[in-house]
């Protein structure tokens, strides 16, 4: 009869310690606890401090600690709350055979400068701040420049990066030379269906500012500030104004990618690749077919080109008469001089149009930027319509290349009816190409520029063939790192003034509110003409810093909870009126102290943490312990929980010996996506070693669970996660039990127990007990387990034991 | 028994377990308790669905929600506007210069579909839904529904989970958190996708928010089964048995090193309880024991329309699965994966009546037949059929084209089934069906009422999350104390 969802005892404590929220109104909220300034208490002396703490409020409830936990335990703990993965056998041999007094420090500090603890503690901080790698909402597309931002975050973890740095960086790092960072502030959904009813478009940006006030609030100073929105916070002193006042420090900020200076060496890498694309295009030209009806091919999404012979032109215009769907779309068109494209506008070339889609991603500006791909497209206003460019003068012209988006996500909204028309002076107009000679186009289309090679001689067409496998490789890594540019990171601009809205109503305009924090705290002192960069880190300066009552405490609590599962306050990101008290008040002053004197390192708290007697106690559960605090939220024993998703696929693959540990970079997919404007996500059928990667780099789908894990408590981005709930259900037994993925990941398992432990059945057994729990088996567990593998096979007995209890529990 | 009002103390002397707060949800169904604190189910470690006590006595035990997905239009079925057909081709007065969710508005136009009085209350439905029209008497209406956005994504999200954010608990996941599920080798929620595909807010329909993973709705279709249920290819039933008792030993001898520790022993069990699924979920969706009546009664047999008959397949699996006692069924009809603008779903933006004349007949005959066998076999009684969308169209013509435009203005959803009102219309929208006038109501008071029917009180199944105690009703809803029986 005891509640086994965590959340269930949280709300047990909750309501248990602390009144209920309708008491508190009478309460002057200034006087509450967390908004007192953090004051270092008084230690019992001879004892660690944490330990001393601990066991204050032990004593004091009939509690003691419980004896130290055996040395295999502790390192198989270590491994898994640090890094998320048990330690090998040979880690484990090391650290039992290493009789040094200083053996499990010297451990604690090779653990913390592992690369795997930065991949580990990034989820946290990413659960928190609702990084996703799509848009969220309906249509829920890529943001494939995303994924900087966790390799950002796994940096700042394993360097050590201190934490006022670490905040700073993340709301206005645009100022501080780490542009990276402020991915944050963008990091969660924003809704870009764009409707033409003008209350909708207003909505939907003050949702965007609103995800962004909260997200500051709830990540670094654990304060709701989203029911300010409409009225004063009901327990915390944020008035409504204070609301609005913050909406003005993000007012300049907007969802998209953001342009970072590539190196020169990257930038030259380009331009050389460019250069050799334009030279093989030219050379593989004569292999585009006139098809048998002396039709050329279909129009493509990806690429286009037009060749005519030379014409002298001021003017070109793209007439397009029809589209496969929607209004239509080019993402650059190019008008070649030789090997020059005439049409850039940096070169001074003028687009004008018949009239544009107004969005963000799409501009008539795009049409000549140099830039490809649907987000830098032109859309026309119509269903038809023209786009052209004059140049400075004229020009001799010889091909046209258009693309509806050569990066190749998007096949709809595509010019497959169209002329193209030159012109000196914009009245007399001569055709130069049209659809008219191409095969009609078909949905079906690869959407590449086809060539044939079958008509030309052997060594023509075999030198066509090589140009084109190298012209396609080319492509690809122009692509890359052209994107390399571009970061998930916001673009920023100047705003407009903003203004308290009644009800939260974007149509009912009230006084105008200056950027500030919140005002029963501090006051920013900006004018409403401040500049808005100013804004963000005039407000990072007051979250970052030692005189804030809550930055500190709000985060050494996060640590404490990712330890031992649950806060030293209940509610981590709500350290309001409203949330839970303190159960160690003393204790979480005190970390909180000894953080901020330490420069605001992460790490160091961790080594206090990890070298406390409290970590390092049993986590067997003692009957009259239980009976007083089952939960083990005072810390009795060591409290043991399921692994989280990450931990347990990264586990599992480990153990098979196959876990691809590539740090960094764009992520892998964990779907087979349907790329349709609403995009779908489909379960895997296979995976390869690009998939055991670890799964901090699945790119992360807002809304969709990942096939087998996600129903393990993953969060899906939607909104800041501070704690993941922790259920227990059937769908995961039968995903761990019956999935594609574990079958093969056990069957990759018993290739490697007879790899590493020859044919003999009890050399199997105990190198699997090795590498899954990290001891060696029980006689009883030897012959059960060899009679088992003797019956059914060794592929049936690596599945259960990637199912059991102890090998996704930390102990 | 006021030490209730203590919480402090009345947890103490609950401290072997929740207890207590089973208690309390009694105490405050049997009217002892007046207070608006939050009442939290009491969940058994090891048995996550059994069933669990409501606030109060419910009329409803179980609810099937056939939701159709793109803004299915109230003007086209169950809305009559004799005006709109007076005023046909006519400028809407006061919709000049207006601009919705497309842009700008053409003329009125009446239905393409004629109206009839159908049953014995006269209740003018179209043409568009002949068999639903004749249950008019078993249904009551709410004309007068408000939405808070205008477009589909945020729309779902607000009529499946009360927000039109992104990660709020579905109503599916709030119920089952709150009364588990009358059996408990079958999920406790399922969510039944249209054979065409997902709907555009796809799985935000029926996710658990933040509310414990174990509430999600299950998702699977007659046609489509659930994930990872049957045993892997090439491990036969005597393996496949074998490698789960050895499972189990190792997982009971484990658990003795730990003794007492609920999440292990929870774990254990939920691998008993996937084992029994794999024979129950099976079983509920094999419809091969139907006989040939029940198929035609459908439309399950229909050769000449598949989606129909797969849809037709869906309403029987939601029967059966009401039948075997599940909570929350939630059977969706059309699908935005593959075709938007109306072409799988009720999105009618262009050519409303051409698209419409498709979705009409897969969800009329299926759905009214799913009606006529739950009251048929009794389980309407205990049932309660909710019918929505995630808002309606407008009157007129989009400029340019022949369909309707998005509307949250003024839409109409109705119920059926226990503890609601038989051929009962509530609230009215204006005299062409644009914006709600009489009885103004909003999703928040629907959801307020669907949880009223099954015994919750909206104000207090909350579940504190981030510094908020969330509701499905945020901080709005009223019961509609009218509809009910």
């Amino acid at each position: 009869m005891i509640p086994f969802w965590h959340s269930v005892f949280a709300f047990f404590f909750a309501v248990g310690l602390f009144s209920a929220p309708s008491l508190c109104l009478a309460l002057d909220s200034k006087d509450h606890w967390a908004f007192q300034p953090v004051k270092k208490p008084l230690i019992i002396s001879g004892a660690k401090p944490i330990d001393a703490l601990v066991e204050k409020k032990l004593r004091a409830n009939g509690l003691i600690h419980s004896k130290a936990a055996d040395r295999l335990t502790l390192v198989r703990r270590l491994y898994l709350v640090m890094h998320g993965l048990p330690p090998t056998p040979e880690q484990v041999e090391e650290f039992i055979n290493d009789s040094a007094p200083d053996a499990y420090t010297r451990l604690v500090e090779k653990v913390l400068s592992s690369q795997r603890y930065g991949e580990r503690w990034a989820s946290h901080w990413l659960d928190l701040v609702r990084f996703g790698e799509t848009t969220g909402f309906e249509t829920n597309r890529e943001r494939p420049n995303a994924w900087h931002y966790r390799d950002w975050v796994i940096d700042a973890l394993n360097f050590d990066k201190p934490y006022d740095e670490f905040i700073r960086e993340q709301l206005a790092g645009d100022a501080l030379g780490e542009e990276i960072g402020t991915g944050f502030l963008v990091a969660g959904p924003n809704d870009i269906v764009k409707g033409q009813d003008p209350k909708l478009g207003k909505m939907q940006r003050m949702n965007e500012l609103d995800d962004m006030i909260n997200a500051t609030g709830t990540t670094f100073l654990g304060l709701t500030t989203g029911c300010a929105r409409c009225h004063d916070h009901k327990f915390d002193p944020i008035t409504q104004k204070d609301y609005y006042s913050m909406q003005a420090i993000f007012a300049g900020v907007s969802h998209g990618d953001k342009p970072m200076e590539l190196s020169e060496k990257i930038k030259r890498e380009i331009e050389q690749f460019k250069t050799e694309i334009a030279r093989l295009k030219v050379s593989l030209s004569k292999f585009i077919p006139k098809s048998d009806e002396g039709l050329r091919e279909p129009v493509s999404s990806r690429y286009n080109v037009e060749k005519f012979q030379a014409k002298e032109a001021k003017i070109v215009r793209f007439i397009i008469e029809r589209t496969n769907s929607s209004q239509p779309c080019i993402d650059e068109l190019e008008v070649f001089s030789g090997k020059d494209n005439i049409a850039l506008a940096r070169v001074g070339a003028k687009a004008t149009s018949s009239g544009d889609f107004v969005h963000p991603f799409h501009k008539l500006d795009h049409i000549n930027d140099g830039l490809y791909g649907n987000s830098k497209s032109w859309i026309a206003a119509g269903m038809t319509g023209w786009v052209q460019i004059e140049f400075p003068k004229v020009k001799r012209i010889d091909r046209i290349e258009w693309a509806r988006d050569r990066e190749g996500q998007f096949n709809d909204r595509i010019a497959v009816k169209y002329r193209i028309e030159v012109s000196l002076d914009s009245i007399n107009w001569i055709q130069v190409a049209s659809s008219s000679d191409r095969k009609s186009y078909q949905r079906s289309n690869t959407g590449k520029q086809q060539y044939e090679f079958s008509k030309f001689p052997h060594k023509e067409a075999k030198q066509g063939q090589k140009m084109l496998i190298e012209l396609d490789s080319i492509e690809k890594r122009l692509v890359a790192l052209q994107n390399q540019n571009k970061v998930y990171a916001g673009s920023f601009s100047e705003p407009g003034s903003t203004y308290l809205l009644y009800r939260g109503d974007p149509d009912a305009k009230r006084d105008e509110v200056a950027p500030d924090a919140i005002s029963a705290f501090t006051s920013l002192k900006l004018s409403s003409s401040e500049p808005e960069q100013r804004r963000r880190l005039a407000l990072a300066d007051w979250i970052a810093n030692p005189d804030n009552p809550l930055t500190a405490r709000v985060l050494v609590n996060r640590l404490w909870q990712f330890h031992f599962g649950d806060g030293i306050v209940g509610t981590p990101s709500d350290f309001g009126v409203n949330g839970m008290a303190p159960t160690h008040p003393e204790l979480l002053d005190w970390l909180a102290v000894e953080f901020m004197d330490n420069d605001w390192s992460i790490k160091h708290i961790h080594r206090l943490i990890l070298n406390s007697k409290t970590w390092k106690q049993s986590s067997r559960p003692k009957f009259d312990a239980m009976k007083i605090d089952a939960a083990s939220r005072l810390l009795w024993r060591y409290p043991t929980r399921r692994l989280a998703a990450e931990s347990i696929r990264d586990s599992v693959v480990m153990v098979s010996g196959l876990l691809n540990l590539k740090s960094g970079g764009p992520g892998f997919n964990g779907f087979q996506v349907q790329m349709e404007n609403v995009r779908h996500f489909f379960p895997k059928k296979s995976y390869g070693f690009p998939d055991w990667r670890r799964m901090i780099y699945m790119t992360k789908v807002r809304q969709e669970q990942e096939s087998v894990f996600g129903v393990f408590d993953c969060p899906d981005a939607s909104q800041s996660v501070p704690k993941r709930s922790r259920s227990t259900t059937p769908l995961q037994a039968l995903n761990l039990l019956n999935s594609t993925f574990l079958m093969q990941q056990a069957d990759l398992f018993s290739d490697r127990l007879k790899k590493d432990a020859g044919s003999n059945t009890v050399d199997q057994v105990n190198r699997a007990f090795s590498l899954c729990f990290n001891r060696f088996p029980t006689p009883a567990e030897v012959q059960d387990s060899s009679l088992f593998i003797e019956s059914e096979g060794l592929s049936q007995f690596t599945r259960a034991l990637l199912n059991t209890n102890e090998f996704v529990f930390i102990p | 028994m006021n030490s209730f009002l203590n919480r402090r103390h009345f947890l103490k002397h609950s401290g072997k377990g929740l207890g207590g707060i089973a208690l309390a949800s009694l105490l405050s169904r049997d009217g002892l308790l007046a207070s608006d604190k939050p009442i939290r189910p009491e969940i058994e470690s090891t048995k996550p669905f059994s069933a669990r006590n409501p606030h109060f006595l419910p009329a409803a035990k179980n609810v099937v929600v056939i939701f159709c997905s793109g803004a299915c239009s109230h003007l086209d079925t169950f809305d009559y506007k004799p005006e709109l057909v007076k005023r046909h081709g006519q400028p809407m007065p006061g919709g000049d210069k207006l601009k919705t969710f497309q842009g700008e508005q053409g003329n009125l136009i009446k239905s393409p579909w004629g109206f009839k009085p159908r049953g014995q209350t006269g209740k003018m439905i179209s043409d568009l839904v002949p068999q639903l029209g004749e249950l008019a008497d078993e249904i009551c209406f709410i004309h007068s529904l408000t939405g808070k956005t205008n477009t589909h994504g945020p729309g779902e999200n607000f009529m499946s989970t009360g927000y039109t954010l992104d990660g709020f608990p579905s109503m599916g996941a709030w119920v089952t958190w709150a009364l588990g599920s009358e059996n408990e080798e079958l999920p406790a929620y399922v969510a039944i996708p249209d054979p065409r595909g997902t709907p555009q807010s796809s799985v935000n329909n029926w996710g658990p928010g933040f509310l414990p993973a174990a509430f999600q709705g299950t998702d699977f279709n007659a046609t489509k089964p659930l994930r990872n249920l049957v045993r892997p290819h090439g491990v036969n039933a005597k393996t496949d048995l074998a490698t789960r008792k050895f499972l189990q030993r190792l997982n009971e001898q484990h658990l003795e090193k730990f003794p007492g520790d609920t999440e292990l022993a929870a774990r254990i069990s939920s691998y008993e309880l996937a084992a029994r699924m794999q024979l129950s979920v099976p079983e509920v969706s094999d419809l091969s024991t139907e006989n040939n009546a029940t198929m035609k009664m459908y439309g399950a047999d229909d050769v000449s329309n598949p989606i129909k008959s797969a849809f037709a397949k869906n309403c029987i699996l939601a029967r059966r699965l009401l039948e075997k006692g599940v909570r929350f069924v939630q059977l969706f009809n059309g699908a935005y994966q593959t075709g938007g603008e109306g072409v799988s779903n009720w999105d009618g933006h262009k050519v409303l009546q051409e698209q419409y004349a498709k979705h009409g007949p897969v969800l009329d005959q299926p759905a009214a037949a799913l009606i006529r066998d739950l009251k048929q076999r009794g389980l309407l009684d205990d049932t309660l059929v909710v019918w929505c969308t995630e808002f309606g169209r407008m009157p007129t013509f989009q400029k340019g084209a022949s369909g309707r435009d998005h509307n949250p203005d003024g839409f109409t959803a109705w119920l059926a089934g226990a503890g609601v009102k038989r051929g009962y219309s509530y609230g009215a929208t204006d005299s062409f069906g644009w914006k709600a006038e009489q009885n103004i109501s909003s999703v928040y008071d629907l959801h307020a009422t669907i949880l009223h029917l099954l015994g919750l009180n909206h104000e207090r199944l909350t579940f504190y999350h981030n510094g908020f105690e969330r509701r499905l009703t945020d901080v709005h809803g009223n019961v509609i104390h009218d509809v009910l029986s």
